[in-house]
């Protein structure tokens, strides 16, 4: 005989044509090849078309793949315990991962909440907006052609209705803002399309559907009500309709003001721009108009960086591009963690199927004998795996619709308006997503059995092939443990992180302190009547019952006011953090001036202004030498300057966050510096703090000057501050609590199967004299055995986890031994726990039922 | 009941089997069925054809023995079954009437 056929085509071609039909195929083609003296390429297209034919759906695949879900159907009917079990492990996991894709997809996907979102577009400049003076908006807009555009932008500022305020979002937009968008509006209106506001027009704002409902009461006489916001007082048109909250994802707007109404024509404020493309018009011929514009543009304003650079356009989908970067770190932490709960979820189906495959080694054998293909085995699994994974998904699908509602719930509680932009709907994407990640994990979990089943079972007829499968299982919960014992590590860091962010002192007093914010609704009015108004309060806050001290700050922890200083006048400044305070401050919230002295009650006129440092400041500026009665220079560049003298350093306290470094930091006297119609009254009572809430509102709603925002605890303010790392530890711990719970089932199912084949073997001992105790022994040390090797395995992935922590500790050791010993110690719980009740069930083996079992 | 329809490449492989007789497996049947029509046939399409046959219940087929020339794979013979030769006989009477009385016009001009 002279050239074989080609190997690789015809073991391809007897593995999935399968059974005496390959024989007689492959036979043929080898005749063939034989007569024909040889020909590769005709024997690969020979035996590819015989597969083709076999696969193909309209013979023989589909009949036979729709018996084998009826049969992977009924087979899961039959044995609902398992079914149910293996669809929650995967609903567990599913749900978790569907959810951080739906974050996912709203930061990048995402389209604008309006029609046509797909036309919706940014003009942009590097990866940032691309921002146009408003006094040029009209001419952009009456002259580009490709593209429809509106004016926007966003403001963090103050809205307050009946003169209590509450920190808000506001968009200032040009009044074409809903036609180019093609919104309506919730009730009311918009602002007119032709942004024809004459100078005497009183400005208008439309209000989000959220503030309309939480602040308003969805009072149906809104329209025409007044807020105050971004320093005016506006008349309310409009409310946009529900679940609008904007263009600047993941920011939600709480206000919308007509650019045209408080802005002059001739205003040089900066805008971005949001467009929809005319008709026919693409990005590209858009880019190329805009271009044009920003030429144009660039002439007149030579000297404006802003202005400087190439712009192009870009869809408006997702998060901001400068707001995704916040995030990517924490998501990449969450995504590494979501996949390894569903690797463990996948893990414990694999097992549980492969448990089944011992179970059903006769029934395979059988079949086999009886002239099933492996292929057909082997796909009677895969089936199994698909129906499976098919629950898991729905299951999943709603869990993550329940989860959505949670993080939503969770995201309002937020201090951070910040994040309550972010939608966590499911869409199409999401669900597809869901879907494919479950096809996956059903091929990766059903991978393993499908192999056991459709091997040669002579073996396993024989029963020879037991062990390797159970060690195979034993494998597989080796390799949950240490994923898990990981996870937990991980989850351990940030628990201990936290606590050492919660157990740093702040170095200033917390307790039975209650602070106000307050700010003056006179516009433009005189410093000394602003001052005397501020002092005027301070004052009858003293006389309060139950208060023992009262001050004033301009900022209160975790705020501070952006300054600049510099030693001498010639040196450029340097960007500096400051307050301003009442000269009583340094007594009332306990940060001691260590040397020279506090601010005097009244300025000396004529005296140079004064300034406290803090201990770093007066360290690090004047290094070996003494600070009191130095000078510096107060302003930024391009600023008023001033130059004040040291007279006192006040110990060093935290000014933004617990976990910051030693920060230079320096005070001025509300005395001597100007107001800016805003300070924090600071109360010390001497009980509960909030039984004197009350009446301090009173006190200063009863001023008919000033607005008002809510009471809170200063413990309040420092432990909301920590909000960020509570909510990350939060997250990380429930997934770590996932992780354990299912890797505890898998471990559970192990220890119990290897005693469930092993009851004769049992029994035996028992008649021969073992204690009870000897086998409970012999069963919990199999548990033990896999969990100590699991935890070693786990203990050198976590050593290689812990990388993506870099960022979160706050300073701490990511080896810390006791989030690696507690994890572990966790582990060795859990594995006594789920060997337990299996061991115990050993014991009870009656010798003689156990002798008889086979 | 009427004989079952079959189509023409269903006809040619039925005729491939009748015609050889005990020697009716793949190779053969793919020699004869290409030397006489001159069609390429593949053998995925020849045995999709043959199992559609088989479950119609035209034919029957059986495996024999393996022979050591084959690489000790055994053949798969087949045989017309008596629905078989009647599906066979109808379609050629069928096309026969259809036939009947029909002169080709190129035949004339020739």
């Amino acid at each position: 005989m002279g050239e074989q056929p080609p190997k690789l085509a015809e073991s391809l071609l007897r593995w999935l044509v399968g059974g005496r039909d390959a024989d007689a195929v492959s036979g043929d083609l080898r005749e063939a090849f034989a007569t024909r003296g040889g020909g590769r390429l005709w024997y690969w297209g020979q035996a590819l078309s015989c597969i083709a034919v076999r696969m193909s759906t309209h013979r023989r695949m589909l009949p036979g793949l729709g018996m084998d879900f009826q049969y992977a159907l009924r087979t899961l009917r039959r044995n609902p315990g398992y079914a149910v079990t293996a669809m929650l492990c995967l609903a567990l996991a599913m749900g978790v991962n569907t959810t951080l894709f739906s974050f996912l997809d709203s930061m990048y996907f995402r389209k604008l909440p309006v029609p046509d979102a797909g036309r919706m577009v940014l003009i942009q400049r590097g990866d940032d907006e691309a921002f146009y003076p408003w006094r040029d908006f009209a001419s952009v807009r009456d002259t580009v052609r490709t593209l429809e555009p509106a004016a926007q932008n966003t403001f963090f500022d103050d809205i307050a209705i009946d003169r209590l305020s509450q920190h808000a979002t506001v968009m200032m937009v040009s009044a074409n803002y809903a036609k180019v968008l093609r919104i309506g509006a919730g009730l009311g209106r918009w602002f007119s399309p032709d942004g024809a506001f004459s100078g005497a027009a009183e400005p208008v704002v439309v209000i989000s559907d959220h503030l309309w409902k939480t602040r308003l009461h969805s009072d149906p006489a809104v329209l025409g009500r007044r807020i105050r916001t971004l320093g005016r007082t506006l008349t309310i048109v409009g409310v946009a309709p529900p679940g609008f909250r904007g263009t600047v994802p993941p920011l939600a707007v709480d206000a919308w003001v007509a650019a045209d109404g408080v802005l002059s024509s001739a205003s040089g404020l900066m805008m971005e721009l949001i467009a929809r493309l005319s008709p026919g018009a693409t990005p590209r011929s858009a880019t190329a108009e805009m271009r044009v514009v920003a030429t144009r543009l660039r002439a007149a304003y030579a000297g404006n960086p802003r202005l400087q650079g190439p712009v192009h356009i870009e869809a408006a989908s997702g998060f901001r591009v400068g707001a995704r970067g916040s995030f990517l770190a924490m998501l990449w932490l969450i995504s590494a963690v979501s996949g390894m709960v569903l690797l463990i979820a996948c893990i414990n189906v694999a097992n549980l199927l492969l448990s089944r495959a011992m179970v059903r080694r006769r029934e395979m054998a059988v079949r086999q004998s009886l002239g099933a293909s492996r292929a057909r085995l082997f796909r009677a699994t895969l089936a199994e795996g698909l129906v499976l994974a098919a629950g898991g998904v729905g299951l999943g699908i709603a869990a993550a619709y329940w989860t959505q509602f949670a993080i939503e719930w969770a995201m309002t509680s937020l201090p951070e308006t910040y994040y309550q932009g972010v939608g966590l709907g499911i869409d199409w994407r999401v669900a597809l997503v869901a879907g494919g990640v479950g096809l996956a994990s059903a091929i990766l979990f059903s991978l393993p059995p499908a192999f056991a089943n459709s091997r040669n079972l002579q073996a396993g007829l024989r029963g020879e092939d037991g062990p390797r499968l159970s060690r195979q299982r034993e494998f597989y919960s080796l390799a949950q443990v240490a994923l898990s014992l990981a996870l937990l590590v991980v989850t351990g860091l940030m628990v201990r992180a936290l606590q050492r962010v919660q157990n740093i002192d702040p170095k200033f007093a917390t307790d039975h302190r209650l602070y106000i914010e307050l700010s003056t609704t006179r516009n433009g009015g005189k410093p000394a009547a602003e001052a005397q108004l501020f002092t005027g309060l301070l004052e009858r806050a003293r006389t309060l019952p139950g208060v023992a001290d009262a001050t004033l700050a301009w900022q209160v922890f975790p705020g501070t006011g952006a300054s600049c200083a510099s030693i001498s006048r010639q040196e450029q400044p340097r960007q500096m953090r400051s307050n301003t305070v009442e000269p009583n401050y340094f007594e009332t919230m306990r940060v001691p001036v260590v040397r020279g002295r506090g601010f005097g009650m009244e300025s000396m006129p004529g005296a140079p202004a004064e300034v406290v440092v803090n201990e770093t400041m007066a360290r690090t500026w004047w290094p070996g030498e003494e600070a009191i009665g130095k000078r510096v220079w107060l302003g930024c560049e391009g600023e008023h300057r001033e130059m004040a003298q040291v007279a006192g350093i006040a110990r060093d306290s935290k000014y933004e966050s617990l976990s910051e470094d030693a920060l230079p930091f320096y005070y001025l006297s509300r005395r001597q510096a100007m107001g800016n119609g805003y300070f924090n009254l600071i109360v010390r009572t001497a009980g509960d703090p909030y039984e004197w809430a009350k009446p301090l509102m009173s006190l200063v709603r009863g001023s008919p000057d000033v607005t008002v925002y809510e009471v809170k605890s200063m413990e309040h303010a420092v432990a909301s501050s920590l909000w960020d790392v509570k909510w990350r530890a939060g997250l990380l711990a429930s997934l770590g609590l996932l992780a354990i719970a299912l890797a505890g089932m898998g471990l559970y199912g192990v220890v119990a199967y290897a005693v469930s084949q092993r009851t004769r073997e049992i029994g035996v001992r028992m008649a021969l004299g073992a204690a009870p105790g000897d086998v409970q022994w012999m069963v919990l040390a199999h548990g033990l055995r896999i969990t100590g090797l699991g935890i070693l395995g786990g203990l050198l992935l976590s050593v290689a986890a812990v990388r993506l922590l870099h960022g979160f500790l706050y300073g701490l050791s990511p080896f810390d031994p006791v989030a690696f010993a507690a994890a572990s110690l966790a582990w060795l719980i859990v594995a006594m726990l789920a060997s337990w009740y299996p061991a115990r069930r050993a014991t009870r083996v009656d010798p003689l039922t156990a002798l008889k079992y086979e | 009941m009427p004989a079952a329809y079959i189509g023409e490449f269903e006809q040619i492989v039925l005729l491939a089997v009748l015609r050889l007789g005990d020697e009716a497996y793949g190779v053969p049947m793919r020699e004869e069925i290409e030397k006489r029509t001159g069609r390429h046939v593949t053998v995925g399409a020849l045995y999709a054809t043959l199992d559609r046959l088989e479950s119609k219940g035209l034919l029957h087929s059986w495996f024999a023995d393996p022979t050591p020339q084959r690489g000790g794979r055994s053949k798969r013979y087949f045989k017309l079954l008596p629905k078989g030769v009647e599906a066979l006989s109808a379609a050629k009477a069928m096309l026969d009437r259809m036939w009947h009385g029909v002169r080709l016009k190129r035949e004339s001009d020739g």
